[in-house]
C-alpha cells in the first residue's frame, strides 16, 4: 500500500540534489526562526515566520487573501512556483502552511519529510546567508474553506454521527491534566479537557520517533481505522492553536487520501475558553 | 534526580535541596520544563540545569530551572541569598500583574 498522494512529499536526499529555481522555491516554516533559520538553514531556502508571516498582525486568524499574496510575492512565489516546505518543531508549522497555501489555492506544494530534525540527524549542510529573491505578483485563489472549520462547524459536528473528530493532542492535554506544557506559557486555556466525543490520536503516533518521518500508509490507516477514523466520515482535527493538527490533516488527506478533512485552527485555544463550551475530560 | 534530595529551606517560589555535592537551588516556577542542557548560567556563574519556553512570537529563551552550587564553594547562607533575591523579583511581579486592592 503506498500513499494516496506521494506528490506532496521529498525526502532529504531529493533536496539536496534539487536546489530551488526560477520554478521551484524552498521555503523554511518555522514558529521559532530565532533558534531555526537564523542559525543555520538549507542553502537557498526563505523564511516564513509563522506568527508573522501566516498570522494576522492583529486579530487571532491566518493571513487574509491580500496578505497571502503579498507573501507569496515577497517569497519569490508565483501561482505555478512549485514550493518545497520544511521546518523546525517536527514540521508542524510547515503543515500548517501547506494547509493555508492549499486553503488559498496554491497547488504545487510538496513537505520535506522529517524536517529540520532529519536534515540535522544526516548532518547535512546549513547556511545562515538568505537568498536574494526577486519580488513577483501572485494572485491566490478564493479561500477554500472545505479545508476549515469554525467554531459554529464544530459545535454542530457534536450531534452529527457522519462527523468525527480527531484530537490530536497529548494524552495529558487530551485529560485535561494539562491545558500546555510549561514550555508554552501562552497557549493555555481557561478550561482543560477536549471537544465531547473526540477521539484522541496524538500527531506523534503518525511519525517515526527517530527521524520525524512520516509511517508508512499501511501503519497510518491501521493507526486511524481502529480508532474509527475512516475516509467515509467527515473528519475534522484539532489541537491547541491548530498547527499540530494541520499534521494530521495532511497525513488524513494526502497521505490517506480521505476525501473530507478539515482542520479547525481555533482548537483548544478557542474551544476552552468559550463559556459554555461542552467539555469532556 | 534532584527531587530525591532533602529540602533545606524553601520559600514560596523557590527550594535549596541538599545534594551530594552541590547546594541545589530551584525555581518553582519552572516545574514541569523539560531540562535541555546543563551549562554555566552567566548571571550566577555556577552549573545550571536549563529549559526553553516560548513567548508570545514562538520565539525561545533559555531559563534555568535549578542551580548546582559547588558545596566546597558555597554554603547555605549564600544559597539562601540568591534564593531571596529571586524570591524578591517575584513578589514584585506578583505585585505589577495581580495589585492587592487594599493597597
Amino acid at each position: 500500500m503506498a500513499y494516496v498522494h506521494p506528490e506532496v512529499l521529498v525526502d532529504t536526499e531529493w533536496v539536496s540534489k534539487n536546489p530551488p529555481n526560477d520554478n521551484r522555491k524552498l521555503v523554511e516554516v518555522d514558529y521559532d526562526p530565532e533558534n531555526g533559520y537564523r542559525k543555520g538553514h538549507i542553502k537557498g531556502a526563505s523564511l516564513i515566520w509563522w506568527k508573522r508571516d501566516i498570522n494576522d498582525p492583529i486579530a487571532r486568524d491566518i493571513v487574509n487573501k491580500e496578505q497571502f499574496q503579498e507573501l507569496m510575492a515577497k517569497n519569490g512565489i508565483k501561482p505555478d512556483t512549485e514550493v518545497i516546505m520544511y521546518g523546525d518543531f517536527n514540521n508542524w508549522f510547515a503543515a500548517f502552511s501547506f494547509w493555508v497555501f492549499k486553503y488559498f489555492g496554491h497547488e504545487n506544494i510538496k513537505i520535506m519529510n522529517g524536517g529540520r530534525k532529519k536534515w540535522e540527524l544526516e548532518n547535512r549542510e546549513y547556511t545562515t546567508e538568505e537568498p536574494q529573491i526577486d519580488k513577483t505578483s501572485y494572485t491566490a485563489k478564493e479561500p477554500d474553506e472545505q479545508l476549515r472549520e469554525y467554531l459554529d462547524g464544530v459545535k454542530k459536528a457534536l450531534d452529527d454521527n457522519n462527523i468525527v473528530m480527531v484530537d490530536v493532542r497529548s494524552p495529558k492535554e487530551f485529560t485535561g491534566e494539562i491545558t500546555a506544557p510549561p514550555e508554552y506559557p501562552m497557549e493555555h486555556a481557561q478550561r482543560g479537557g477536549h471537544i465531547p466525543g473526540a477521539n484522541n490520536i496524538p500527531w506523534a503516533t503518525a511519525v517515526n520517533d527517530a527521524d520525524g518521518t512520516f509511517k508508512s500508509a499501511e501503519e497510518l490507516k491501521q493507526i486511524y481505522e481502529s480508532k474509527g477514523i475512516t475516509s467515509d466520515k467527515n473528519v475534522i482535527c484539532y489541537c491547541r492553536i491548530g498547527e499540530r493538527s494541520s499534521h494530521s490533516w495532511f497525513v488524513l488527506k494526502y497521505l490517506l487520501g480521505y476525501p473530507n478533512v478539515s482542520n479547525y485552527d481555533g482548537s483548544w485555544t478557542e474551544w476552552g475558553n468559550m463559556i459554555k463550551n461542552p467539555i469532556e475530560k | 534526580m534532584s527531587h530525591d534530595f532533602p529540602i533545606l529551606k524553601k520559600g514560596s517560589f523557590y527550594f535549596i535541596k541538599d545534594g551530594e555535592n552541590y547546594l541545589i537551588m530551584e525555581d518553582k516556577t519552572k516545574r514541569g520544563l523539560t531540562v535541555k542542557e546543563r551549562s554555566i548560567d552567566d548571571k550566577l556563574n555556577v552549573e545550571a540545569e536549563k529549559g526553553m519556553i516560548h513567548d508570545m512570537d514562538g520565539i525561545g529563551h533559555w531559563v534555568p530551572i535549578r542551580w548546582f552550587f559547588p558545596k566546597k564553594q558555597y554554603d547555605l547562607g549564600q544559597v539562601l541569598e540568591h534564593a531571596e533575591a529571586m524570591e524578591k523579583k517575584y513578589n514584585e511581579l506578583r505585585e505589577l500583574t495581580c495589585p492587592d486592592d487594599d493597597d
